[in-house]
């Protein structure tokens, strides 16, 4: 069995963020991890001196390799450690052609530069981002038997797949100074030697790869430091300081994709916070309802009724005061252009709706023969025609007004500029009346949205997330939306009026894009089963539901002293169901003390964590096992009674489990 | 929406001058053109919307007072272009916020 990691890189490239690379952390690594293999695989390059003096370093195999951008994907292309030069140069030409972040070869360039793909091992990103494309691996037929996957689970679930490639997984690390951690991403194969073709025949076949050396995919590396658990469900437990937390802290930052419940983090004692907490986490049901209303607002806030008033009046009294001057005119305010108007432009927009419509209905496949049977092609393609002639005459008349109107407005401003006689205002009483009816029309929109009514439901397990609207009742609400000091008692003094009260908001000094907000508040409420709204701790309960429900959408869920935050009857009811059901999807880490959890959630396998002071130096040791192992393990083969450790961290001892057992519990049951 | 229109005579000529109706309830009390103020313009241009509006067409033959011609040619010339663009008018109006106003129902 060899331990691979086909995936690494040491220098930095055009793709990568700034890194240094560090010999002796690669070292490090492939000694910790005790690694068989590796391959350098850096992007579209290929450092051939740093490689030789890798392969120098090292006591292990190092392929060279390369990781090319291929068709906007990655393709990790690694050969045998022989005929370097040959590959180097090679190299060199994928290196000349990605100049560019964004630049990738294609599927020629490819071949043109690595004529003989037999000779080296490919392995595309599969369930990894950039993947290479379908139609990629298709051009590349054959050669493609093996993916790279980002996790276990996505490893797991290529195994199970018959459709589906063989699965790598790798650290794809960079190795710099001064590491807290190392990847344990690396994939087993049980291949005899360390030859290209050996390892490349192993991987055509998935019951030759494997999450761990010996107990196949139920089991994987978790920490650098040695410890293995299951890729179901596992529970850590261990006295106080022990180095529990540590443990999955550790966890967390060797995998992408966590979910990570925080002891504590779930606790809802609050009423406001938890509010606070549901209304942000459906804030994309407020987003979503209140969308058209933030457009309508936006649009409406441009309208200045005021202003419209202004530019009438100015109109008609410029008007009246030109023509008390009819008799004085000069040369200038004699002339007809004096006081001309512009040409209307026509607004085009409905035109081209319905060149748009009729383009849908020619071009729509789904529903042709509906549309057939009413209207024949032949009339759609004459009637997009004659709209599209239309179209072109009015486009054309309106750049005729536009250069018309350029002309006028010169000429006017000219004999103005001689002339003593008013000159008469531009007034455009489109645009007045449009504007009033916005207002109006937003009068009526705002009238609506504030009659009160359920806009939402959702049934979490059990529970019951309700909004509804709710019109605000003070300036103090208005105050709390804004999450500012800004005074709204003047503003909501027209809150019954939509236009006038959307000027206020002018004066107030919040973000005209947030103007939509105050209209109307959306409110959560969380209810029980039995429909009445929860208690604190039912609260936490809710909480932890959906925490969980979440998790499937990550890789790895862990959860830390969910007993912290709940009773008993909740934990053993709702919570282990809940986290056995992932656990078949996902691997799961619990830590806990708690023998509801601990116990009845039935692991696949447990840790125990504890602390030893020798020489008064601190040791934290962890051991695993299978839950019905006699005896727990540590990585240097140490081994502890595992039902002392089920006692004493669970029952609180193994005195104590006999006498609640013996007096309370059997007392109890007589 | 198709509402029938009342037709209405809204700017007149009579007597060399220009008049305009201040109040459609009234349609016999005609005020002189240079008497037009703003609130009275607002009101008519929203008869110009609901109403079939009908005016004397300009002729400066007919009205001889000098400041009623300008004001009433003036008027006439801008009703003419808003009422010539009504049907566009109408159908931008139905549209303002129709989607908002049937999802808020």
């Amino acid at each position: 069995m060899k331990k691979i990691d086909f995936h690494i890189h040491t220098v930095k490239s055009i793709s990568d963020k700034l890194f240094e690379f560090n010999i002796d952390s690669l070292k490090e690594y492939v000694d910790k991890l005790e690694i068989d293999c590796i391959a350098i695989t850096n992007h579209n390059l290929f450092d051939k001196n740093q490689y030789l003096e890798i392969c120098q370093n090292l006591h292990i195999k190092v392929f060279p390799g390369i990781e090319i951008d291929l068709e906007g994907g990655h393709l990790l292309l690694i050969s045998e450690n022989e005929d370097i030069e040959d590959f180097d140069s090679k190299c060199n030409r994928v290196k000349g052609l990605i100049q560019t972040k964004d630049d990738s070869i294609t599927y020629e360039q490819l071949i043109e530069i690595f004529p003989l793909l037999s000779k080296y091992l490919l392995i595309p990103h599969y369930d990894k981002f950039p993947i290479i494309k379908e139609v990629t691996l298709k051009k590349l037929g054959n050669h493609i038997f093996v993916g790279e996957v980002t996790s276990l689970r996505k490893f797991k679930a290529c195994i199970k797949d018959a459709e589906k490639l063989v699965p790598v997984i790798f650290s794809d690390s960079r190795f710099t100074d001064n590491m807290a951690t190392y990847s344990t991403r690396q994939t087993f194969v049980n291949a005899v030697e360390n030859t290209l073709r050996a390892i490349k025949g192993c991987l055509y076949d998935k019951a030759k790869v494997s999450l761990s050396k010996n107990e196949g995919n139920e089991f994987f590396q978790a920490t650098d430091d040695g410890i293995i658990l299951s890729t179901g469900l596992n529970v850590i437990i261990g006295e106080r300081s022990t180095g529990k937390t540590y443990t999955l802290d550790k966890i967390s930052n060797n995998f992408e994709n966590v979910k990570y419940i925080k002891q504590f983090s779930l606790l809802q004692n609050d009423e406001e916070n938890f509010k606070k907490l549901v209304t942000t986490r459906h804030s994309l049901v407020t987003e979503t309802y209140l969308k058209e209303f933030k457009e309508v607002v936006l649009d409406v806030n441009q309208v200045d009724l005021k202003e419209n008033e202004i530019a009438l009046e100015k109109f008609l009294d410029s008007l009246k005061k030109y023509a008390s001057e009819s008799d004085k005119l000069d040369a200038y305010s004699k002339c007809k252009l004096y006081n001309e108007t512009n040409f209307v432009i026509d607004d085009l927009d409905n035109i081209k709706k319905l060149i748009k419509a009729t383009e849908t209905l020619i071009e729509n496949t789904e529903y042709k023969t509906i549309v057939d049977k009413h209207i024949s092609n032949d009339s759609l393609k004459a009637l997009i025609i004659d709209l599209i002639k239309k179209y072109n005459e009015l486009s054309e008349a309106n750049l005729k007004k536009h250069w018309l109107n350029e002309q006028i407005n010169n000429i006017k401003d000219s004999l103005r500029f001689r002339s003593t006689t008013t000159a008469i205002e531009e007034v455009d009483f489109n645009k007045i009346q449009i504007e009033k009816l916005k207002a109006a029309k937003f009068k009526r929109l705002v009238k609506r949205l504030q009659h009160e009514k359920e806009i939402d439901s959702k049934e979490i397990r059990g529970f019951k997330v309700v909004a509804r609207t709710k019109k605000y009742t003070g300036a103090s609400q208005l105050k709390a939306k804004s999450k500012s000091q800004f005074a709204f008692s003047n503003a909501f003094e027209n809150y019954n009026e939509p236009y006038k009260f959307l000027i206020s908001l002018q004066n107030v000094g919040i973000e005209e894009v947030d103007f939509y907000k105050y209209f109307i508040d959306i409110e959560y409420k969380t209810l029980n089963k039995h429909g009445f709204k929860v208690s604190g701790g039912e609260r936490s309960e809710f909480n932890l539901l959906h925490e969980i429900n979440d998790a499937l959408k990550h890789d790895l869920l862990l959860i830390d002293e969910p007993e912290s935050s709940f009773d008993n009857i909740f934990l053993k009811n709702d919570v282990n169901v809940l986290i056995k059901e992932i656990s078949m999807q996902i691997p799961v880490i619990v830590v806990t003390h708690n023998n509801t959890i601990g116990a009845s959630i039935k692991p696949d396998y447990i840790a125990y964590t504890q602390k030893n002071i020798n020489d008064g130096k601190i040791i934290y040791k962890v051991f695993f096992g299978h839950p019905t192992s006699k005896q727990l393990r540590n990585v240097n083969g140490e081994t502890i009674e595992n039902l002392n450790i089920l006692f004493n961290c669970l029952e609180a001892g193994e005195e104590a489990y006999y006498e609640r057992k013996t007096r309370a519990y059997e007392i109890l049951k007589d | 929406m198709n509402v029938k229109q009342e037709h209405m005579k809204y700017l007149k000529i009579e007597n060399n001058k220009g008049f305009f109706l201040k109040d459609k309830a009234n349609p016999t009390e005609w005020t002189e053109i240079d008497q037009l103020g703003k609130n009275e313009l607002l009101k008519l241009l929203d008869y110009a919307i609901e109403d079939e509006f009908e005016m004397d067409t300009y002729d400066e033959v007919i009205i001889q007072h000098k400041a009623h011609q300008i004001i009433y040619k003036h008027l006439f010339e801008k009703f003419s272009t808003f009422l010539l663009n009504k049907n566009r008018f109408k159908d931008e109006s139905e549209l303002i916020y129709k989607e908002a106003l049937e999802k808020y129902q």
